[in-house]
């Protein structure tokens, strides 16, 4: 990657300038710090059963509807990306909603399939981090990547990808409608943007989700320590 | 372009969706095909990005517009909004959910707005938010023709206005003098979201999260930049790539379009 230290010394000059621009926020907003999984699902019960059995169940202090059975309707918290009611298709034509990934940890990224460069790094940073996961549990996390290259990357096109990249059953390859892909990638913070030669320049960013679809974590980069996200990850499963 | 956002339209997607767009002509004005000089460009890009004809509001959106929207859209109101959606200084200048009060006067420019918020409101009116090279096109736009560059003091007076600290209550929105287009307030009320702010890649760069093109920032710092003068565009730039899509800015309102 190269970086071109002149043009963002003069944009960061230019977040210092006083007048209009000082209400300018100085940075995105850090990653939301890990919180402990709200819900251990019982040992053995799978990973979709009711959560928080009433014995167990703490008097919730977070706002977050935890302890509800997954999927039952029980309202999303209010920041969970669950939110988002758009459908999205899998590369194998199964429509998909996001609020179908809640009751299980998910990690998140944004891809397209025919990157030429850095999604396939960012794919081996999701499998290295898939191993760091203890076993049996490591199942229980998804992946999922969600193209924001709705024009090519068809169903057909996200199963050719998965071949290709040996993802296994645990992935989740999802292509929707160019709105709903600008408002998760918005929701995610992922900057993206085509170029003349259709490639796209994005952000290299992954986001470990709750079993609500909150962001617990973000990791950007590639080739990075992907440690502390799988430490995040591996306190949300089962 | 509004076709796709409506049946794109997922997460905001309501019943205001449903809609028929908006008659062009009810406060807006019709931009001409033309084209726009992207700030940034990789060396293989046209120095002009063609820009199809649009319809853009002729000056920003007033208080009192956005308080009919929160009226008609109750999980757009301050007290409900998703902390995703919009950060905690929504709105915050208002006297309460549904009472602008004398901070936020009717007939000036609704600011502290998410693009999430902006993006809703666009969508209520059967319109969406421009795109940056659209804002670009009409804002490069002088008060006597299409090139405000060309114009003496074009680029001293937008410098001026960045150089004024915001004031405590905006002053009407359209009360600026209108360019060449019949735009007003492009330059020198507020900042203004655009659909697609996210695509201003530079503050990720520096934090190296972004996988730019290689061919993008190459070598020497400012040899991609289109005219190292234009200081107010390489301010919107940083502007646009510092912000996320919740953030809320007291100086930060919208205007929306319509294509044809």
């Amino acid at each position: 990657m190269t970086t071109p230290p002149a043009i963002c010394c003069a944009l960061l000059l230019a977040a210092g300038v006083p007048g209009a621009f000082a209400a300018t926020r100085p940075s995105p907003a850090p990653p939301v710090a890990p919180t402990p999984p709200c819900c251990p699902a019982e040992k053995g019960s799978g990973g979709s059963a009711p959560c928080c059995p009433a014995e167990a169940a703490p008097a919730a202090k977070t706002a977050a509807p935890c302890c509800a059975d997954a999927g039952a309707g029980a309202p999303l918290s209010a920041r969970s990306l669950y939110q988002l009611e758009a459908q999205w298709t899998d590369d194998a034509g199964r429509a998909v909603s996001l609020a179908s990934l809640r009751g299980r940890p998910v990690v998140l990224a944004m891809i397209f399939a025919s990157c030429e460069y850095a999604c396939p790094v960012l794919i081996d940073d999701l499998k290295r981090l898939r191993t760091a996961l203890p076993e049996p549990s490591r199942d229980q996390a998804r992946v999922v990547l969600v193209s924001f290259d709705p024009a090519r990357d068809t169903p057909e096109a996200l199963a050719a990808f998965r071949v290709r990249l040996g993802l296994g059953a645990t992935w989740t390859l999802l292509r929707g409608a160019e709105s709903p892909v600008q408002e998760l990638a918005m929701l995610l913070g992922v900057k993206f943007k085509q170029d003349a030669r259709g490639q796209f320049a994005h952000s290299n960013l992954f986001t470990v989700l709750n079993a609500e679809g909150e962001v617990v974590h973000q990791h950007a980069g590639l080739l990075g320590d992907i440690s502390p996200a799988a430490k995040v990850v591996a306190s949300l499963l089962p | 372009m509004l076709t796709a956002a409506l049946l794109g339209g997922a997460l905001l997607a309501r019943a205001e969706d449903l809609l028929p767009p908006a008659t062009p002509g009810a406060g807006m004005v019709p931009i001409p095909v033309g084209d726009y000089a992207p700030l940034l460009r990789t060396k293989d890009e046209p120095a002009r990005v063609p820009v199809a004809a649009f319809w853009l509001d002729a000056r920003p959106v007033t208080n009192a517009e956005f308080l009919e929207f929160v009226r008609a859209h109750p999980r757009w109101r301050r007290s409900a909004v998703s902390p995703l959606f919009a950060d905690a200084g929504y709105l915050a200048d208002w006297a309460g959910d549904l009472e602008l009060g004398p901070k936020a006067p009717a007939g000036s420019p609704v600011v502290r707005v998410s693009w999430f918020a902006a993006r809703a409101f666009a969508r209520a009116q059967g319109k969406r938010l421009p795109t940056t090279a659209e804002w670009e096109r009409a804002a490069a736009a002088g008060i006597s023709g299409p090139e405000g560059a060309a114009e003496p003091g074009f680029n001293a007076t937008i410098l001026a206005w960045l150089a004024r600290p915001t004031p405590e209550r905006f002053p009407a929105a359209g009360a600026g003098r209108p360019n060449h287009f019949g735009v007003r307030d492009l330059h020198g009320l507020v900042w203004e979201w655009v659909d697609d702010f996210n695509t201003a890649m530079v503050t990720g760069e520096s934090r190296g999260d972004t996988g730019l093109e290689r061919t993008l920032f190459c070598g020497a710092g400012a040899a991609g930049i289109r005219d190292t003068s234009d200081y107010p565009a390489f301010m919107r730039a940083g502007f646009r790539s510092s912000v996320r899509a919740n953030y809320t800015v007291p100086n930060l309102g919208f205007r929306c379009a319509l294509s044809p």
